[in-house]
């Protein structure tokens, strides 16, 4: 397979200050790779690298020359002041493909409403966004990155906030885009419990750590309670894996597990 | 009545011109939530006036302070420019301070300046504006700053929604978000540097935000807004103007009431709504 993204001995960070050092990994075409971690410790620096707005301090991060990225951003960092139905919102995913200066034509909305139906929110084309439930909204930013056809899916926490059936929702939906439809798909959470059922390959980053594998590479007792600094049990329940700090282990600097 | 107005209906078309071209921009400016950066905008260009009329009284400057507006445009456009590129949020000071701190300050030097500048007119223009002082040439100005602005949002509308309602998405789709945010702002700055010495800070600040605010509250659609924030702002001007020329009323203040009203009105129509 084919890599998409490479990192190889990346320093990342901000101005002069490094986040994360010596990052070495690849994200092949039709992956399904979670990158995981509490907030602040670099998850987004790696992703704004990723996306280009960030460039490595050292090292090297190639990127497949052309690719396109269908970006699902956190809801929160959206504008809800502005009156926008659902479709219109969809078809800004094709906004660079319309060109400057020009307007959305009948086949742009057609493919707006074929994205749609995709993630299963057809009806609510004329509804307005802002008006949405935290997991219908999540569902039209999908339906938004999709709409562009892109080579690559990356979705910023895209559970954040969300009721528990919403999350199951959401990330069901996101398995099925991987495996119907052969997508490569990058997610990013600070939820390890919830990312761990659904994705293929699990990158950890954890104060200044970095460490990248299969779910069962990562998924262990002894691998997370590395990376986390205190015991961890990894229990599994009905085929869900499940990461629990064992009990009497005094606080450590970590808030997340 | 009729030829009381008509007599100055130079000073009626420019009113019309200003608020068109700052009800369009006051859609950005209100959904974006940068409505002080219109006003500190605003200051900054009553500043630039100042500035030029105090170095034309010393002598000093040469031909540039022989036009006020010129002086008015570099300031102003400099401050587009800082706010445009961000400069507000990249200090540890927090951006609305910065703006403040900007609207503050060029509000008091503008002040200052003009009260030690040995030409001008009446200070308090820079409030109130003199709209009344417009001429033919003053509205061909406007409408030669307007159009062409106006024709900018109007193709390149998806562009700048995009940048201001998703700016992260759109940069990962290769669009230069701060090269269009820097067109935003640059245009907002002319269109103020231009109404500004005709207008006064209250009057324009008044047309970047209650029109589109009026729009806000009754449109459901971008379109909505647009046409609703548009139609509030050309009856302000005409209802405003008209009755403060046979009333004797200063017409800035009457245009801004006028405003005023209709956003109280939108407001009842939403609430009558249940919305």
């Amino acid at each position: 397979m084919s890599d998409l993204v490479t990192f190889d001995q990346a320093r990342l960070g901000y101005g002069r200050r490094a986040v994360l050092t010596d990052i070495s990994f690849s994200i092949p075409k039709g992956d399904f790779l979670g990158l995981v971690g509490p907030n602040g410790a670099g998850k987004t620096t790696i992703l704004r690298t990723i996306l280009g707005s960030l460039r490595p301090l050292g090292g090297t991060v190639e990127v497949t020359p052309g690719l396109r990225f269908g970006y699902v951003p956190q809801r929160d960092s959206l504008s809800y002041d502005f009156p926008l139905t659902v479709q219109e919102v969809v078809l800004m995913g094709r906004y660079d493909r319309i060109g400057l200066g020009r307007r959305p034509t009948a086949d742009d909305r057609r493919l707006a409403t074929l994205s749609l139906e995709h993630v299963g929110i057809a009806s609510l084309a004329a509804r307005q966004f802002a008006d949405l439930s935290g997991g219908q909204k999540q569902r039209t930013l999908i339906a938004r990155a999709l709409v562009g056809t892109p080579d690559i899916l990356v979705l910023d926490e895209p559970t954040n906030g969300m009721d528990l059936v919403s999350t199951i929702h959401i990330l069901g939906l996101v398995r099925e885009l991987y495996e119907r439809d052969g997508l490569t798909v990058l997610m990013v959470s600070h939820a390890l419990n919830e990312v761990a059922n659904y994705v293929e390959r699990i990158a950890l980053v954890m104060e200044g750590m970095f460490r990248i594998g299969s779910v069962d590479e990562i998924m262990n007792e002894p691998t997370l309670s590395k990376m986390y600094g205190i015991p961890v049990d990894v229990e599994s329940m009905n085929g869900h894996r499940i990461v629990l700090a064992r009990r009497g282990v005094s606080q450590g600097t970590h808030d997340h597990a | 009545m009729l030829d009381t107005v008509l007599l100055f209906r130079e000073a009626l078309y420019g009113a019309l011109l200003i608020g068109l071209a700052c009800s369009v921009l006051g859609v950005y400016v209100v959904l974006r939530r940068i409505v002080f950066v219109g006003a500190a905008l605003a200051q900054l260009s009553s500043a630039g006036i100042a500035l030029a009329l105090f170095l034309g009284g010393l002598g000093v400057g040469g031909e540039l302070t022989h036009h006020p507006v010129a002086v008015s445009l570099i300031v102003t456009l400099s401050g587009a420019l800082f706010f445009g590129l961000g400069g507000a949020g990249r200090s540890r000071v927090p951006p609305d301070a910065t703006i403040g701190v900007t609207y503050a300050v060029a509000a008091a030097a503008g002040i200052l300046l003009i009260a030690k500048a040995t030409t001008g007119e009446a200070h308090d223009i820079f409030l109130s504006g003199n709209i009344l002082g417009i001429t033919r040439a003053d509205t061909y100005v406007l409408l030669a700053v307007s159009v062409p602005v106006l024709l900018l949002h109007l193709a390149f509308y998806k562009e700048f929604l995009f940048v201001s309602f998703d700016p992260e998405t759109a940069r990962t789709l290769g669009y230069q978000v701060t090269r269009w945010n820097l067109l935003l702002y640059l245009t907002l700055g002319l269109v103020i540097a231009f109404a500004m010495q005709f207008a006064g800070v209250m009057l324009v600040f008044n047309f970047l935000v209650l029109p589109a605010v009026t729009g806000l509250l009754v449109a459901r659609s971008m379109a909505g807004i647009f046409t609703v924030a548009v139609l509030a702002g050309l009856l302000a001007s005409m209802l405003g103007f008209v009755l403060s020329v046979p009333f004797d009323l200063p017409s800035g203040p009457a245009i801004i009431a006028v405003s005023g009203a209709l956003a109280l009105a939108a407001w009842g129509v939403r609430r009558l709504r249940g919305a």
